[in-house]
């Protein structure tokens, strides 16, 4: 196969605290596609910006075309020739594919845009990716995965030898994820190298030919994918941890209902919802990303309106109608985004911890205890096994892990009979998720009634007792607590097929 | 050539980077207002011998009281996210019908109820528009204040309304052990409203909301009531304004709540250390940046710089600190 044209010679990575790599070697060949794997933190997006020129590693070499290249910045890495094709993309939605793919090289002629030499060589890169809409169509009529499509129309505009996938697949339904594996596979023929880094373990042995695979920013194995097993790579990023095993699954029989859905609907979002919850049982809303998982949550508890329907709560005495708006009061919601709709970034912990729960604060002259305040907090800081240096200790500066059980400790404060946890662990490393995971089997056990949605197949597994199905903002099936693997993807994968 | 161009842009930019470590890094950046008003204070008594006269200085504080009332509403505002243009022409309008109302032969108890009672229907409409109907506060509170100030000049045609009522000036402007009124009630509003944000429900919601309005809500806060109650405050605080300048001017008139007004607001909250970004910043802050941007002015006039010079140096001195704000804002 004769000498790799990617080469990173033992790269290290210090940032203030954190060994963030140690002398991490990669390798990619021409016209083959690289896996890039690891947990969160493994140092996939470290090794990443130090290609691309974001950052500067202390120590290591990189070689392109067995030529030592010094990367020290994004235009420096273009010049060589590596692209980037990014996670979360972003855009100009009011302005054209045109406009957006060459937002940071306008063509120019005598000072002016020239807008045919601009379209020109869109349309030439968008006929390449066999996308069909035109240049000057605005991104914003467009889908996700059409936009996918722009941005990388935006990478293979520098004509780049080295194109670095970062989870692409993430927001594609499966027939653009199947576009996008067609294109991979024509640039590979091109003789391009391609780096992939996802968390779908099955992509990778669909289109890469190799992976490496990263732990706690080293690397610990590797090898073409034709040699190796899913097992094999799981097993090499996460260690010597066992597996998430199947909790014990308990009738849902003769346990009283504490929340009723009934005939929830939503124009154009969610259609006729209804389900009940039980005490102590942890309910899985399953289903491909899109399909309403997140919309049903969010109308439950109020953030987004509904049209019609009934929501009902044991609120003590049996189940009573409640409006939307009230139902914070008994539910607690863990959203998915917990950067922009669950954390207070630059308050304290202990702020953080307290908001849903201030009323139960308030002492006799209607202001908060601080002394209640505190005590609340460092229990359930102690409970969690939430790492901080002081309750004062702003959550902007805590790790993922840490940030989402300080949520999920807000909700534990005000100690409500339903929890909605929307991608609980999402975004974080092995070992934070199996916490998290645990702390939810224990509310259950303590009596809550948890409503789990999660993208992840394995964690459903983990921890559903019964499956609502959904598609296209309906609930179309419900499987019990049994339900093999097999079975809970195809319910999502032959619902999608339906319609 | 590319490679030369990122490079430099790179230097601007850590250099940049670094600054906001410094300023962010150091709690000494916290306490920097207070720091610059002495170094002014210390200036100011070398510079100008009568400036630390207990005349002068009982009359800047009387000066500034009216000014670090509104400044405490706008806090409340600002805190939550929002700013509130109208607070002066609400202010002036307010102190029109009180003072119409007590030139008429009503009572002073009326009086100054219609004035807090102008302020907070005033409010409530800047935050029913803001918090219900989503519309930006900068806009809602610019066509309030331009409104209000309509109707002050329609309504007085103009010419001020005479405050003339010893029992009413009495009340209002009598000194307790030495110290007038309006500095005791700004006192005190200061401290209720800082106790209020920094221990209350209400306060700690404020600035939840102020940091993160959807993650405020999706934690159970009532993120619309919270921003609607703002601008009532602001607008009672525009009120309560009304009052006490009423009786010091000894009259009302669209004038009270003229341009400069707002700008001096702003400028005590921002100088204050109330971000314009939301969620960060206390009352007792704003009063504080009321103290300094009267002190400023009093002390330009017994420079005699003019006017218009004093209006350019406390155009800086905002920029400064505006520019101090968005540093800390990493």
């Amino acid at each position: 196969m004769g000498n790799p044209y990617l080469e990173m010679r033992g790269v290290s990575k210090r940032f203030p605290g954190v060994q963030a790599l140690t002398s991490v070697s990669f390798e990619a060949y021409a016209g083959e596609a690289v896996a890039l794997i690891g947990a969160n933190g493994a140092g996939k997006s470290t090794l990443m910006n130090v290609l691309g020129g974001n950052l500067q590693s202390d120590e290591g070499e990189i070689l392109i075309g067995g030529q030592a290249v010094s990367i020290n910045s994004p235009l420096a890495a273009t010049a060589n020739g590596i692209a980037f094709v990014h996670q979360e993309m972003a855009m100009l939605p009011t302005m054209t594919v045109a406009e957006n793919i060459h937002i940071s090289s306008f063509p120019t002629r005598a000072g002016i845009i020239d807008r045919k030499a601009m379209e020109a060589s869109t349309a030439e890169v968008l006929t390449r990716l066999g996308c069909h809409f035109t240049p000057d169509t605005r991104i914003q009529v467009l889908s996700t995965g059409d936009r996918q499509m722009v941005e990388i129309a935006r990478a293979l505009l520098s004509k780049p030898s080295i194109i670095i996938f970062d989870e692409p697949t993430s927001s594609l339904t499966s027939r653009e994820k199947a576009r996008l594996f067609d294109v991979i596979r024509t640039l590979k023929t091109e003789g391009v190298t391609i780096i992939y880094i996802t968390h779908f373990l099955d992509e990778i042995f669909n289109i890469c030919e190799r992976a490496t695979v990263l732990r706690g920013g080293s690397t610990v194995g590797g090898g073409l994918l034709s040699e190796l097993t899913t097992a094999d790579i799981v097993h090499m990023m996460i260690g010597d941890v066992g597996l998430d095993t199947r909790s014990a699954k308990h009738s849902t029989q003769q346990r009283e209902v504490v929340l009723k859905v009934t005939g929830l609907n939503r124009r154009g979002v969610i259609k006729d919802i209804s389900f009940s919850l039980h005490k102590g049982e942890v309910l899985g809303l399953w289903g491909l990303l899109g399909s309403g998982r997140t919309e049903v949550a969010r109308a439950i508890i109020g953030l987004d309106p509904i049209d019609d329907g009934q929501i009902e709560i044991n609120t003590g005495s049996g189940l009573h109608p409640i409006r939307p708006r009230e139902a914070q009061r008994w539910i607690g919601m863990v959203t998915e985004d917990r950067r922009n709709e669950g954390l207070l970034l630059p308050m304290s912990v202990k702020q953080n911890m307290s908001i849903a729960n201030l009323r139960g604060l308030l002492s006799r002259w209607k202001l908060i205890d601080n002394r209640r305040e505190t005590e609340l907090a460092t229990h359930f800081v102690n409970r969690l096994n939430i790492i901080i240096s002081s309750l004062g200790q702003p959550v902007k500066t805590l790790s993922g892990g840490n940030q989402q059980k300080v949520v999920v400790g807000r909700w534990l404060e005000l100690n409500p009979p339903i929890f909605i946890m929307d991608e609980p662990t999402r975004g974080l490393d092995v070992g934070a998720k199996a916490e998290i995971r645990r702390i939810i089997f224990e509310l259950a056990e303590g009596g809550a009634a948890v409503l789990v949605i999660s993208s992840e197949i394995e964690e459903m597994m983990a921890l559903g007792e019964r499956y609502l199905v959904m598609n296209r903002g309906q609930i179309v099936n419900e499987l019990p607590g049994t339900s093999t693997k097999n079975e809970l993807m195809g319910a999502a994968a032959g619902a999608a097929q339906m319609e | 050539m590319t490679t030369v161009q990122g490079s430099s842009v790179d230097n601007a930019g850590s250099l940049l980077t670094r600054l906001r470590q410094f300023v962010t890094a150091h709690r000494f950046f916290d306490i920097l207002p207070i720091l610059i008003l002495v170094v002014v204070l210390v200036v100011l008594a070398l510079f100008i011998p009568n400036f630390f006269n207990s005349r002068n200085i009982v009359n800047v504080f009387v000066q500034a009281s009216t000014l670090g009332l509104m400044a405490i509403g706008m806090t409340v505002v600002m805190i939550s996210g929002g700013i509130d243009l109208s607070i002066p022409s609400v202010m002036a309008l307010s102190a029109i019908f009180g003072a119409m109302h007590l030139r008429d032969g009503g009572s002073i108890f009326v009086s100054c109820l219609i004035m807090l009672t102008v302020g907070i229907i005033a409010g409530s409409i800047n935050g029913f528009a803001v918090a219900y109907l989503k519309m930006i506060p900068f806009v809602v509170t610019l066509a309030m204040m331009t409104i209000a100030s309509g109707a002050a000049i329609w309504v007085t045609n103009s010419v001020s309304v005479p405050v003339f009522d010893e029992v009413f000036f009495d009340l209002i402007l009598a000194r307790i052990a030495d110290i007038p009124r309006p500095i005791i009630i700004m006192v005190i509003m200061a401290l209720i409203a800082t106790l209020v944000v920094r221990r209350t429900l209400f306060g700690r919601w404020l600035y939840a909301v102020g940091v993160n309005v959807r993650a405020a809500r999706a934690s159970g806060v009532p993120t619309n009531l919270v921003i609607f109650l703002t601008y009532v405050i602001s607008g009672a605080f525009a009120g309560l304004t009304a009052i006490i300048l009423s009786a010091r001017l000894g009259s009302a008139s669209a004038n009270m709540g003229n341009d400069g007004v707002v700008l001096d607001i702003v400028s005590s909250a921002v100088v204050g250390g109330v971000s314009i970004y939301g969620g960060i910043g206390s009352p007792l802050g704003a009063v504080m940046g009321a103290i300094f941007i009267t002190v400023i002015s009093n002390s330009m006039n017994m420079m005699q710089i003019s006017f218009f010079t004093g209006l350019i140096i406390k155009g800086v001195v905002i920029i400064a600190f505006v520019a101090f704000d968005s540093l800390r804002k990493q």
